[in-house]
């Protein structure tokens, strides 16, 4: 397993957990919740939440492992998305994957070393008319073209247009 | 109590029974893996497939795992129709190619016609098949210390983080109920060890022999409401225990 | 009660009427997803301080809105001008004040407005788009029309009316009654009649008994669900409230996929909003009926749009899907009964109790009631979002309302029912889309996506994309499914490297039918779709691969190479384009390609407009360099 820098602040996950009711049914929206503030599940947190909502810490690895919104690695900065939805494929997305991966360096699912970027594989985004989409942090590019690629990492925060 | 018929043959069987529970009171052979006596029926080799129908059906079959099919009055079992049959080879075949070593595999292969697999071999063998017996039996004894982590042809049986789980007990229920003995232990009258993880043996005050772990018997002490001094002597010490009681009681010489 | 209640809603129609009295005329800036992405935010933000600094609201009662998805998706960002039913298309943050300067003064900005794609023609109103004109609003009849995030805009557009009209002047049993009229069946794809699957739910013992929205939404290619969810959750609401009342439930769940945060965003907003006017939450409206709705969301699993994996899902656990020989209807969430119904279903059921069954049967085909929103994308002119009476033809969808094919190319197939489907190809045209016709002809209806597809797609391509989709979607719980994909992607992957066995569409269809019958749950049942409608309308295209190393539409790398021809006229676009630089030369003289560089990516062969570029086998490549080395 990836080496886990020792999370010593527990305050937001209890923060987190004081919100919904202490049962299994609230797993997914907490794991959710801790994912977004930590930018991945660090195992102390999992094991903070096996405690208090009272889920053997088994199935809460098991469903850390099975959700893809959920890493329990940590991630890049920046998370680089490409759409593979069937309308982004036939227009070209496998070509974006293999132009951003020999750009970075990495394989979908993988983090650059200096934990600057994640690039993931993403399912349908919704934004099929504008097809192939990828996602920058939180900025989209649709129309996307491989040969721009370096462009899209650089900018940020701007729009493909406007 | 519904009467049905399988291959033919008519039988009763009490009100909620699965049709696998049918079939074996028949005396009708159906393939499993995935299930067992100790655990509820799970529905996941997809070995123990059935084709089922009903007279008011006219003609029209439904394939169905026996395990989990509820009996009812009028069903219509077929254990060996064509389709079956194939879907049998087809799982067969495919967990062959998963784990091409393994005994039991290579057995029930063999009775369905396949000596070697038709697909691609798993470069990298395994005997466990997923059958998820093993997490199963942990579930069921209110442990929890294996899960199923990860999906689809990523899955596997794994402690948390892949590290010694905290909860295992050492009971060894899961190595037991392993069709394929896949899950690996050591155990003697010190020590024990399974998924990693080390425990202290309890040895009986009487014969020094091990039987469980101290942490096994912690745990049952504290969810039974069983004294924790019940685990002090191994099973066949507490009958002669008894034994000499009663011989005590009876005033027998 | 009756009276109470009716009037107590009458008022809070009066009150949203009047908040909307004053606006003579509404910017409607589309803000779905597709416009987001090209700055819709922005550009509604644009509007809003324009029509502030002229105080355009007071003076002439102008007003902006942000709303839903206006359709036309191809051709955002998308501004409709209502009343008076003014398209503006790709709308820029600089065209603003010219809109708005218009606007006041009764004209329209002529090259701004939709442009046809063939004629060239520039089209003002709505109606007379062709795109627009064949459709037939009724589950979107509030999308693109409503701020969603404004009850008080829903509630003067009609929304909750069929609450009141359920509520107060139905039984549970003529609600049930009336649904069973239209005939409508789900919305999410296997086509289940609703009103039967209410009546199982109502009779069967157990309680709570919890009603359910699937807006898991995975099928690649549609967002027809997204759009209601962020353009019209009242619509959602409503429908659940009805079914609630139904069936004799008080607690409901609407299950949003992950990847959709702002459908989460307005359905919480809608559910808040609502719960204030009473409208949801205990005694609604004073009926005595209590209802009251939770969202959760999905983490990120496409199994989970399966009914069974769903409700494991809520219940914080994983996705695994169970055998359904017992129905969830008597055993669901929490072992309940419970009714799970697509969000497109839900949103049909208000409009349904208000206008009465018969009005929605009277549109569609014998066995297909009524109207679907589909998502028509890919490689088509017009892609978007749209809503036709079952029975039209797919002809008509593609070419009609999409336009056609872009960039001259030629019609291939036509994909419907996502992962679960299959490919529609030219001479199945004709046929009207109903859930039999579709599943006869090798696909289903599945949740309303239609990737057009044309001749530069391949179908053994088409078929393994799927498949790899669902090795990345499959739980693994089941043999057929989690083995016979992984099997089954090697066998593709043969193929389209060229090293297949000439036996190998034999035990691809063996593992098919394994496959079919031996799976836990429909994602594995119908895993073999794609693979099995592509075998059986593109055969030929197979056989090429295999036996002749060749891939017919120039797509799979491993079996095709590109050259530049001697009409090469050195336009120079296929410089840009190329990803790895392998074309050189100067502008206005022939290029070339160096094959070393060429990965075989064909961006410069669907960039090039004089036809200077060919694709073909590349073993003939290598045939020649063997032939160059001999003849050294």
């Amino acid at each position: 397993m990836a080496e886990q820098s020792p999370c010593t602040d527990m305050a937001p996950v209890d923060d987190i957990l004081s919100s919904y009711p202490r049962e299994e049914a609230s797993l997914i929206q907490v794991l959710q919740d801790v994912q977004r503030v930590y930018n991945y599940l660090p195992c102390e947190a999992l094991t903070r939440v096996s405690e208090v909502l009272g889920v053997p810490l088994a199935k809460v690895f098991s469903v850390s492992t099975f959700y893809k919104a959920f890493s329990i690695e940590p991630q890049g900065k920046v998370t680089v998305k490409v759409c593979m939805g069937t309308a982004c494929h036939i227009r070209g997305a496998p070509q974006l994957v293999d132009e951003l991966s020999r750009t970075l360096g990495i394989a979908p699912g993988e983090t650059t070393p200096d934990l600057e970027f994640t690039l993931k594989t993403v399912n349908c985004v919704g934004a099929c008319a504008m097809a192939p989409v990828m996602i920058v942090g939180e900025t989209y590019h649709g129309n996307a073209m491989p040969a721009k690629v370096s462009s899209y990492l650089g900018k940020k925060g701007v729009t493909d247009e406007n | 109590m519904p009467k049905l018929t399988i291959d033919g043959k008519s039988v009763e069987v009490r009100e909620g029974a699965f049709v696998l529970e049918a079939a074996r009171k028949a005396g009708v052979d159906i393939p499993t893996l995935c299930h067992h006596e100790a655990v509820e029926p799970w529905g996941g080799c997809r070995l123990c497939m059935v084709d089922v129908t009903f007279d008011h059906w006219d003609g029209w079959y439904k394939c169905v795992a026996a395990c989990l099919y509820p009996v009812a009055e009028g069903l219509i079992v077929k254990t060996r129709t064509e389709r079956v049959m194939n879907v049998r080879k087809v799982v067969l075949d495919l967990l062959l190619a998963r784990s091409p070593e393994t005994p039991l595999i290579q057995k029930l292969a063999a009775e369905h016609g396949i000596k070697q697999t038709s697909f691609v071999p798993n470069d990298e063998p395994t005997d466990c098949i997923l059958c998820g017996l093993c997490t199963r039996i942990c579930d069921h004894l209110g442990i929890s210390a294996i899960s199923a982590v990860d999906r689809g042809i990523g899955r596997e049986i794994a402690p948390p983080f892949h590290e010694p789980p905290p909860d295992c007990i050492g009971c060894l229920a899961c190595a037991e109920i392993c069709p394929t003995d896949h899950i690996k232990y050591k155990t003697n009258d010190f020590t024990r060890e399974i998924w990693g993880k080390s425990f202290e043996m309890l040895r009986c005050s009487r014969c020094g022999k091990a039987h469980i772990t101290v942490a096994q018997a912690d745990f049952f002490a504290g969810r039974n409401g069983v004294p924790r001094s019940y685990f002090e002597l191994c099973d066949e010490c507490k009958r002669k225990e008894h034994a000499d009681l009663f011989a005590r009681l009876g005033g027998s010489p | 009660m009756r009276t109470e209640g009716i009037a107590r809603f009458e008022a809070l129609k009066e009150e949203a009427q009047a908040r909307v009295a004053a606006r003579k005329r509404e910017i409607l800036v589309c803000c779905g997803t597709g416009c987001r992405a090209r700055g819709a935010l922005e550009l509604a933000d644009r509007f809003a301080d324009e029509v502030t600094k002229r105080g355009l609201e007071a003076s002439v009662g102008l007003y902006t809105k942000r709303v839903g998805c206006h359709g036309c998706c191809e051709q955002g960002p998308l501004v409709i001008v209502s009343p008076d039913d003014v398209l503006y298309a790709k709308v820029r943050k600089a065209h603003v004040s010219k809109i708005l300067d218009a606007v006041v003064a009764g004209e329209v900005v002529e090259k701004l407005l939709y442009k046809d794609p063939d004629s060239g023609e520039r089209i003002a109103h709505v109606a007379d788009i062709p795109f627009y004109k064949y459709q037939t609003k009724y589950v979107l009849r509030n999308v693109g029309k409503i701020d969603p995030t404004d009850i008080h805009d829903a509630l003067a557009h009609g929304a909750y009316q069929g609450v009141v009209k359920a509520l107060f002047e139905m039984t549970p049993e003529e609600v049930i009654e009336e649904v069973r009229i239209s005939g409508l069946r789900g919305r999410g794809g296997a086509g289940f009649a609703t009103a039967r699957k209410w009546a199982a739910c109502r009779k069967a013992e157990g309680s709570p008994k919890y009603v359910l929205c699937n807006g898991d939404e995975g099928d690649p290619g549609a967002f027809e669900d997204a759009s209601l969810m962020e353009g019209d959750p009242h619509a959602v609401l409503e429908g659940m409230i009805i079914g609630a009342y139904a069936v004799g439930s008080s607690e409901g769940y609407i299950y949003v996929r992950d990847e959709y945060p702002v459908a989460v965003k307005h359905l919480q907003r809608a559910i808040d909003q609502a719960r204030e006017l009473g409208l949801l939450g205990e005694d609604i409206l004073g009926s005595g009926v209590s209802f009251d709705i939770r969202i959760s969301r999905g983490g990120g699993a496409f199994v989970c749009g399966e009914s069974s994996a769903l409700m494991r899902s809520i219940e914080g656990k994983v996705g695994e899907p169970r055998a359904k020989y017992v129905h969830a209807t008597d055993r669901g969430l929490w072992d309940r009964p419970t009714v799970l119904n697509n969000v497109e279903t839900w949103a049909t059921i208000g409009k349904l109790i208000v206008e009465g069954g018969a009005t929605f049967a009277s549109m569609g085909t014998e066995k297909s009631k009524g109207t679907k929103a589909f998502t028509l994308v890919g490689k088509v002119k017009n892609t978007g979002l749209i809503e036709l009476p079952m029975g039209t033809t797919l002809r008509h969808i593609v070419f009609d309302i999409g336009g056609g094919m872009p960039k001259g190319r030629s019609f291939k197939a036509v994909q419907t029912g996502g992962p679960s489907g299959g490919c529609v190809p030219a001479d199945l045209l004709d046929a009207p889309v109903d859930y039999e016709v579709l599943t006869e002809a090798g696909s289903m209806m599945g949740s309303g996506g239609m990737i057009v597809m044309d001749d530069r797609t391949c179908m053994v391509n088409v078929a393994r994309y799927f498949l790899n989709f669902l090795i990345e979607e499959s739980c693994g719980k089941c043999v057929p499914c989690r083995e016979g994909l992984k099997q089954m992607q090697l066998m593709y992957d043969d193929i389209l490297e060229g090293r297949a066995d000439p036996d190998i569409l034999d035990r691809i269809e063996a593992l098919s039918a394994g496959m079919k019958v031996g799976s836990l749950c429909d994602l594995g049942r119908s895993a073999p779709n794609p693979v099995l409608s592509t075998l059986r309308h593109f055969r030929a295209e197979y056989e090429a691969h295999i036996q002749e190393h060749r891939c017919p539409a120039g797509v799979c790398r491993e079996l095709t190479a590109f050259e530049i021809l001697d009409n090469c006229d050195g336009c120079h676009l296929c410089v840009p384009a190329c990803p790895t630089s392998a074309i050189s030369g100067k502008p206005k003289t022939l290029h070339t390609l160096d094959q070393d560089l060429c990965i075989s990516c064909g961006a410069c062969f669907d960039v090039c407009p004089t036809g200077a570029i060919r694709h073909f086998p590349k073993r003939e490549l290598k045939e020649r360099n063997a032939h160059a080395e001999t003849d050294h």
